[in-house]
């Protein structure tokens, strides 16, 4: 099972992406989005990537997530919606679910999923070894060359992210 | 709103543009058109009724999927090739893809049912902003990708795109919409010559805006948004009759106007490349354009317009002053002597 346990991973991450797609209300959206992180983290570790998996649950889970859901708890109506209450939401539930049961039987018959491009298996993050001080990963190289050379790229988000609160706010200001 | 907001979001509407037009890493144009499309938004709905609501939220559902599109066409650019560099597409699923989520931002046949509604239930500034700048964007990505771009789904949607925006604004009275089918008629003539010679689609751009902020800027000043309105400037301030009789022209595409240029110079270059049957199809289309043009310069400058006789005597605030009008509308109609310049782009 351990060689496929990336495999079974994504089948739960796209599993939960359709249950929060088909738009149940946003406090059940919030539960699978807490389910999908989990499994994402667990993905990502699987690459060897531990510095990003722990990212995820500290900043992503612990804390836009949390913020998300006393935001949705205080403006929460009393029936809200769950995916078996309303006939359109569970349709789409169950196409999605139905697309990815295809997509996983396709992939269990063939060995590799020849869609646009060959895709058999995914590589890991690559480990250097300076011999100097020790071994680097190249996953928080990337971090760290995020804060060095794509200085541009985080002025630019934060900038976008700074601007997209700008935006919220003032459209659900009002007059 | 307040204005300092207002102005930091137009200039982040500005930054987006500026990023995805100088960008060489296709996450950094990814992220421009998505701070344009995000920035935009509070824009669209500077008056708070459920059009303009309605409006907006079209633009963004639209915008969105073209965005989502053009990511998966990036990374599967990304697979194929390895690398984030903006040159040609290095694989044709890729192309289409990227291809047809531009379209979508842009407003070409078949995704151009968005463009007359959202047109509509703005305001004209942001109407203006809409039409104009933001073409700026999807556009400098076609300019850069053109080598790769398929030449049959882009004509095909170019012709489409003529064709439905001819007959699509016959119809209408209202000079929003009718804004909007002449600026998917004026894509289509973009993107029909960006395969043989980008260098016009960039003329055509250039002048296609002038011609559009004049017409806007002419709406805007007489405050006027049907056409049975704008048949009343005659009362309020006569000389701008004949300013949008030329103008109006100008965009249907008659010589001695420059609207005449870039039509010109691509039916010359898609004739140089050996088809025929395709500009003549075009020149043709466009004549549809002409028609509700004329029709629009037929009831505000040529005729005085049936009107109950209250309207004939106009009492009017003091006039919106706009400075850039004069310049844009000598530049919209008189720039056709200057045609023999264009062999310094190159």
């Amino acid at each position: 099972m351990m060689t496929y346990i990336v495999f079974i991973l994504s089948v739960i991450f796209v599993v939960s992406f359709v249950g929060f797609s088909s738009k149940p209300s946003p406090i059940y959206g919030g539960l699978v989005l807490i389910v999908s992180g989990g499994v994402g983290c667990g993905i990502i570790m699987n690459f060897g990537g531990s510095f990003l998996g722990l990212m995820v649950f500290l900043i992503y889970l612990g804390g836009m997530l949390v913020v998300f859901g006393y935001t949705t708890a205080m403006a929460t109506e009393q029936y809200p919606e769950v995916w078996v209450s309303n006939t359109t939401v569970m349709g789409v539930f169950l196409l999605g679910l139905l697309m990815e049961v295809m997509l996983v039987l396709y992939v269990l018959k063939s060995e590799e999923v020849g869609v646009v491009f060959k895709f058999s298996g995914v590589g890991d993050w690559a480990i250097y070894d300076t011999g100097d001080s020790g071994v680097f990963s190249e996953e928080i190289m990337g971090v760290a060359a995020l804060y060095s050379y794509g200085a541009w790229v985080v002025i630019v988000t934060g900038w976008s992210l700074f601007v997209g609160v700008l935006v919220i706010l003032e459209v659900t200001r009002g007059d | 709103m307040n204005p300092l907001i207002f102005t930091t979001i137009l200039m982040t509407v500005l930054l987006g543009t500026m990023i995805v037009m100088m960008s060489s890493h296709w996450l950094m144009i990814w992220i421009g058109f998505e701070m344009n499309l995000l920035a935009i938004i509070p824009i669209l709905m500077k008056k708070y009724n459920p059009r303009t609501m309605e409006a907006s939220t079209k633009y963004f559902l639209t915008q969105a999927t073209a965005s989502m599109l053009l990511m998966m066409a990036i990374i599967i650019n990304l697979m194929h090739s390895g690398q984030w560099t903006i040159t040609k597409i290095f694989n044709p699923t890729a192309s289409i893809i990227m291809t047809s989520a531009l379209a979508m931002k842009l407003g070409l046949t078949p995704f151009h049912f968005w463009v007359p509604e959202v047109t509509q239930g703005i305001s004209l500034t942001s109407g203006l902003i809409l039409l104009t700048w933001q073409k700026l964007a999807p556009m400098s990505i076609l300019y850069q990708i053109s080598p790769s771009i398929n030449l049959n789904i882009l004509l095909t949607m170019a012709v489409l795109s003529i064709l439905v925006g001819g007959w699509g604004g016959l119809n209408q009275t209202q000079l929003r919409k009718i804004m909007a089918y002449s600026s998917i008629a004026h894509m289509g003539w973009m993107t029909a010559v960006l395969v043989y010679n980008p260098t016009l689609t960039m003329l055509n751009m250039l002048i296609y805006i002038m011609m559009t902020l004049t017409m806007f800027m002419l709406f805007i000043h007489s405050s006027s948004t049907t056409t049975l309105s704008l048949s009343h400037t005659w009362n309020k301030t006569p000389l701008t009759t004949t300013l949008i009789l030329i103008t109006l022209l100008s965009m249907g595409g008659l010589p001695p106007l420059s609207g005449f240029m870039p039509k010109w110079m691509i039916i010359q270059e898609l004739t140089k490349n050996s088809s025929i049957i395709l500009p003549t199809l075009m020149a043709i289309m466009a004549l549809l354009n002409l028609y509700f043009y004329m029709r629009l310069t037929y009831s505000t400058s040529l005729t005085m317009f049936p009107s109950t006789n209250n309207m004939k005597m106009k009492w009017q605030f003091e006039t919106k002053r706009i400075t850039l009008l004069p310049p844009l509308i000598v530049m919209s109609s008189l720039l056709l002597p200057l045609t023999p310049m264009l062999s310094i782009l190159d």
